[in-house]
Formats: structure tokens, C-alpha cells, sequence
């Protein structure tokens, strides 16, 4: 009995804990407040993969996730401070056309999830060795591995990395080394 | 309570609506936020809710193939969620310092050069 309410109690904690973070990460006129609300909504998540009994992609959902994105994406805020520190309130446009879509969203995937096809399934078996499966898997070159993807995240990963930092170095560099060819 | 509570053990239902909630509610942030950094976070939320759906499904519906061997395909499409992640963030951040460097602001309602 008790083992079965506490991931019960904690499934519910988190839930009510993502949503109110996730609901001031949208909201929020701080945005660098937002940001460490939406660090609250992704370690959460972390805690929702715990849940699924996916200890592995909780631990690279805190590595990237929290240590990585939310780093970066701290510091995007800080390297593009307006001078207007306070966002202002949306206009009444906006708010009106953005809670449509999204209460329509909403009530489309629930009407949708709510049906007969999800509600009778149950919690399949555990995979044996979670770390070691999903290792396999990326390497396996069969009909069901996932080597070429593997493979080509590696390469998006790079392209992203020399993107970034062509994008975001200063423009005056690239002027001044063109000057004297031209 | 405790029987309360185990009467209430969360079914793939809960954890959809809890998913299509966290999604919703960065719909939402995208469409209303001006800060472009704003509306990159809320795209994170909708990525991140995406992300858990692929292991709930993995863990509620995947096939168990013969022999005992689970498939494993949810929680593999999650590492590449996060990872397109990771690389839409880094982009993210350089075209908004580069932005920010050209016009002095990364408000999405004034970026409309292309309008003129």
C-alpha cells in the first residue's frame, strides 16, 4: 500500500511543481527569473524520468539540460540586457490570440488521450540493463540501431558549435581581414 | 491517505494531460513573449515536454520483443531530442548577441526589417 503511494505523492508533487514553474517561466516580467524558473521545470523533468525508471536520461537531462542550456541561455540574457530590465505586459492581442491556441491545443490532445487506446495500457517490463541498452542501441548498425542518427547528431552538434561562433564574433574581425584583399 | 493516494497511482492518461499541459503552457510563452530570449525558453518547455512523452510512451506502449530484449527506442529519441536541443540553444544565443549588437534590442515585436 505505502509503496505504491509515495511515487503516487511525488508524481503529484512534481506535476503541480512543473506547472506552477512552468506557468512563471511564460509569465514572468523578470526574464532572468524565468530562466532559473524554467531550471525548477527542466530538474522536475528530471525527476519525472526517475519516475519512468530512466535514472540514465534523468542524470543527461541534469548534465545538458540544467548544467548546459539553462547556462547558456542565462547568458544570452545577460549579453542582450535592454534597457528596459521589466518586459512589459503582453498586448491584449497577443494574450487573447496565445491563450486560444494553447487552451485549443490542450483540449484537442485531451479529448485525444482521454479515448479508449491509452486508458487500459499498463507499465510494460523494466529493460534489464538501461545504460548499457541504450549504449547498444546507438552503436548497432542493425535494423533497429540507431548508428546513422548517432552519427549524425555528431555532426550537428559540430556544425552548431562553428555556427555559434561565426555568428556571434564580432563583425568588425571579418571586415577588417577582408579590407585589404578587396 | 495512503489508500487514497494508492487508489490514485497516475495511468498514462495523468501523464499525457501533465505532458500536454507543460506544452500548452509554451505555446503559450511563444506566442505572447517579446523578449526572444522568452521565447526561446518557452520552446525549451514544449521540447522538454516532448521529450518526457517519448519515454513515456516507450515505457506504456513499446512492443517487448522476443527473447526478453526490451526496445529501448523512446529513451534513444530522447538523447536526440536533448541534443537538437542543446545545438538549437547554441544558435539561439549567437544570432541573438549578433542581434542584439546590430539593432540594440532582441524584442521580437520590432524585428521587422524584412517588412520594409
Amino acid at each position: 500500500m505505502l509503496a505504491s503511494a509515495i511515487p503516487t505523492l511525488i508524481f503529484y508533487l512534481l506535476a503541480a511543481i512543473s506547472l506552477t514553474l512552468a506557468w512563471s517561466v511564460v509569465t514572468g516580467r523578470r526574464i532572468l527569473r524565468a530562466a532559473v524558473s524554467l531550471m525548477g521545470v527542466l530538474g522536475a523533468s528530471a525527476g519525472l524520468y526517475l519516475l519512468l525508471d530512466s535514472p540514465f536520461l534523468a542524470g543527461v537531462q541534469v548534465l545538458v539540460y540544467v548544467g548546459g542550456i539553462v547556462v547558456l541561455l542565462v547568458f544570452a540574457v545577460m549579453l542582450t540586457r535592454t534597457t528596459e530590465l521589466l518586459e512589459d505586459h503582453p498586448t491584449r492581442l497577443r494574450q487573447i490570440v496565445g491563450s486560444a491556441v494553447a487552451t485549443g491545443f490542450f483540449l484537442l490532445s485531451y479529448f485525444m488521450m482521454t479515448s479508449d487506446v491509452f486508458a487500459s495500457r499498463t507499465l510494460s517490463a523494466l529493460p534489464k540493463n538501461d545504460v548499457a541498452a541504450i549504449g547498444r542501441a546507438l552503436l548497432d548498425t542493425g535494423e533497429h540501431g540507431y548508428a546513422l542518427p548517432f552519427e549524425v547528431v555528431s555532426l550537428l552538434l559540430l556544425a552548431a558549435m562553428i555556427g555559434g561562433i561565426v555568428i556571434a564574433r564580432k563583425p568588425t574581425a571579418l571586415a577588417k581581414s577582408e579590407v585589404p584583399h578587396g | 491517505m495512503a489508500e487514497f493516494l494508492a487508489g490514485c497511482t497516475p495511468t498514462l492518461t495523468h501523464w499525457l494531460i501533465l505532458t500536454s499541459a507543460l506544452f500548452s503552457i509554451g505555446l503559450y510563452g511563444m506566442l505572447t513573449r517579446r523578449n526572444a530570449v522568452g521565447v526561446l525558453m518557452s520552446l525549451e518547455l514544449c521540447l522538454n515536454a516532448a521529450a518526457v512523452n517519448f519515454v513515456l510512451f516507450n515505457r506504456y506502449l513499446a512492443p517487448t520483443a522476443q527473447g526478453g530484449a526490451e526496445r529501448l527506442d523512446g529513451a534513444v529519441m530522447t538523447i536526440f531530442v536533448i541534443a537538437v536541443a542543446a545545438a538549437e540553444v547554441v544558435v539561439g544565443m549567437a544570432i541573438f548577441v549578433a542581434m542584439y549588437a546590430e539593432r540594440r534590442t532582441v524584442d521580437v515585436t520590432r524585428l521587422d526589417a524584412l517588412k520594409d
